[in-house]
């Protein structure tokens, strides 16, 4: 993929710190974001431009257990690089408190992309206000802020560390930003698919996954658009009827909770296809084991309600078995072994 | 381990990206400093915490009131404006409040009450007026990694201690309002992009910063929660948008008011 993506001249807006005095901190070395060529250009990010440092201190952080209040787990604990950053279980309880979760931990990946809010309602404008939600939560991370700069503190490492890549004392603040950096760097697009659309050497694909492709771009695209199989919105996509739960501040309620507009009940975050043979369980809370399970769904299993996606038909999207099977079959080219083998991301 | 919050923590400034390009129009002959006080009242009174105040038909007992004031601004004769760079403060006056489990184990945020900021370095002239906004603007609300001014997750107004939304609580006026046999506690809070509110307030007389302390506002409870009836609705949040927009006028169009020179 290296080889081939292409840098966007002038691509200095991944690297802007100011509208108009584009920089990063003294010492610290510009990071070069490649845009896979079949992609659209990523963010404007002027608030917090990616260096090399930056993203590997947000590395090491990610990977720190110092960033829990038991200090026993770190964000990987529920984001694994060899799930595309998610965890493999419907509803995850590896919080300090152990207490189950009530939302599906999101997979990590393409994040430099994701510019219309994060977490399955939205309700954070960006990975850096993000990052503060799962450590202090009482049921994720549940850290101390003041504790972690402390505990950061003690180790000269991350001091040197924080210094070059901020050019300033550790704070939670620049704990977030290298978080940041780190995740925007997740880039996957080295699929057997990606391939096949960059005419790149091992980019076949097979009869049946070209009917699959075919199929998911007339099925499935509406929401999970474009070369990022996901249109960052938010969509009732009829798993229930009914949304009048507004326990635990509206929490089963989807972007309502947010918003606080009765268009949005019911309305989840789409995610995106990549690497979807990875990330079971599926759906906001994992309700569905397998792909089989999301496709019976969408196809014969559609519950109305007055929110429900006008892209899908309230009687299911009708497919036979074997384009079911097709589908599926696709999707599976869309798994990326580079990406959840890059030295890059991985646990240093 | 119990920590106090401390004032000066919100000090580390590393940004200096915002733009003043604007006060370039405005000659730098001799600097000033000026103090810009925002004094709290309940109409004529002075504002209290833990006393019984008349509004309308209702006694109203204040327990905290905080908001967030940005952007300061000073408008010279000509129009030309003065932004005070990294201008985000908060203006409060609250007795203890346990922020215990919001961004600590143990958090104690000391009582306080806060009605000036003090403003360096004002280009000389003859000052018109000011402008300023209650809450955080969009850059900053939405981006709590931003440390510019005195904004910081570690006091109580940020949504990290509100609900799963991260960004900041604009305003935060809480106690207990009775009518008779009626009411109890409240909470009205404003935030969210859409109901940042500017204010633009005209001095008397052009003000010369050299020459004078500062200038007075007045900010009137008496207006904050005018038409809100807080018995009905005590908890005014993002759940109540309306009211929470029209708690928001309040603070944007009628509860500020220009006061006083003083010499």
């Amino acid at each position: 993929m290296k080889n081939l993506a292409f840098h966007i001249a002038g691509l200095s807006f991944v690297l802007a710190a100011c509208h108009d005095n584009p920089k990063v901190e003294p010492g610290s070395q510009p990071y070069q974001f490649e845009v896979p060529a079949n992609f659209p250009a990523p963010l404007e990010n002027r608030e917090n431009p990616m260096t090399k440092e930056g993203i590997a201190l947000g590395r090491l952080l990610f990977y720190d257990v110092r960033l829990s209040g038991n200090n026993k787990i770190s964000c990987a604990s529920c984001h694994e690089p060899k799930l595309a950053f998610s965890d493999g279980k419907a509803l995850g309880n590896a919080g300090v408190s152990g207490t189950t979760l009530h939302r599906h931990a999101p997979a990590l990946i393409n994040l430099a992309w994701a510019g219309n809010g994060l977490f399955w309602d939205g309700g954070s404008t960006n990975l850096e206000s993000q990052a503060f939600g799962p450590l202090t939560a009482a049921d994720e991370m549940h850290q101390d802020l003041f504790e972690l700069v402390d505990e950061l503190n003690a180790v000269p490492d991350y001091v040197t560390r924080f210094k070059v890549a901020f050019n300033e004392k550790i704070t939670s603040q620049s704990v977030v930003k290298a978080l940041a950096q780190f995740q925007r760097s997740l880039v996957s697009a080295s699929s057997r698919y990606d391939k096949y659309r960059r005419n790149e050497p091992g980019g076949n694909l097979s009869p049946q996954e070209l009917i699959g492709w075919q199929l998911v771009q007339e099925k499935c695209q509406g929401c999970h658009a474009g070369e990022l199989f996901t249109d960052h919105d938010y969509h009732n996509n009829g798993i229930d009827a009914d949304f009048s739960n507004d326990a635990l501040e509206g929490i089963f309620q989807g972007r309502f909770r947010v918003t606080y507009k009765t268009a949005d009940i019911g309305r989840f975050k789409t995610p995106t296809l990549r690497n979807i043979a990875l990330t079971a369980p599926y759906m906001h809370d994992g309700r569905f084991e397998s792909l089989e399970d999301v496709l019976d769904h969408y196809s014969e299993e559609i519950k109305t309600s007055p929110t429900l996606d006008l892209k899908l038909p309230e009687k299911g999207l009708k497919l036979k078995e074997e384009e079911k099977k097709a589908i599926i079959t696709f999707l599976k080219t869309l798994t990326d072994q580079e990406f959840i083998t890059n030295p890059e991301f991985s646990r240093p | 381990m119990k920590r106090i919050f401390i004032f000066a923590l919100a000090a580390f400034i590393f940004s200096s990206c915002d733009s003043n390009d604007d006060a370039s129009d405005v000659a730098p002959v001799t600097n000033s400093k000026t103090s810009i006080t925002f004094d709290a009242r309940v109409g004529s009174a002075d504002f209290a915490l833990n006393k019984d105040f008349t509004i309308g038909s209702r006694t109203y007992n204040f327990s905290k009131l905080r908001y967030w004031v940005s952007n300061v601004t000073l408008v010279d004769a000509k129009g030309a404006e003065y932004l005070v760079p990294n201008s985000y403060y908060l203006m409060e006056e609250v007795g203890d409040l346990n922020l215990s489990g919001t961004i600590a184990d143990k958090l104690t945020y000391p009582a306080r009450k806060r009605e000036t900021i003090e403003v360096e370095d004002i280009p000389a002239g003859e000052y018109k007026s000011i402008k300023f906004s209650i809450g955080v603007d969009a850059r900053h609300n939405d981006n709590l990694s931003l440390a510019d001014g005195e904004l910081t997750i570690a006091n109580g107004m940020s949504n990290i201690a509100w609900m799963w939304h991260t960004s900041y609580i604009f305003t935060s006026v809480g106690g207990t309002v009775k009518e008779g046999t009626t009411g109890g506690d409240f909470t009205a809070e404003t935030g969210l992009n859409a109901n940042y509110k500017t204010v633009s307030l005209d001095f008397t007389t052009p003000v010369n910063f050299a020459t004078t302390k500062g200038v007075v506002l007045n900010l009137d409870v008496t207006r904050i929660v005018d038409g809100i009836d807080l018995i009905k609705t005590p908890k005014v949040n993002a759940a109540q948008a309306t009211i929470m927009s029209a708690l928001a006028n309040n603070y944007g169009t009628k509860a500020l008011s220009f006061s006083a020179i003083s010499k």
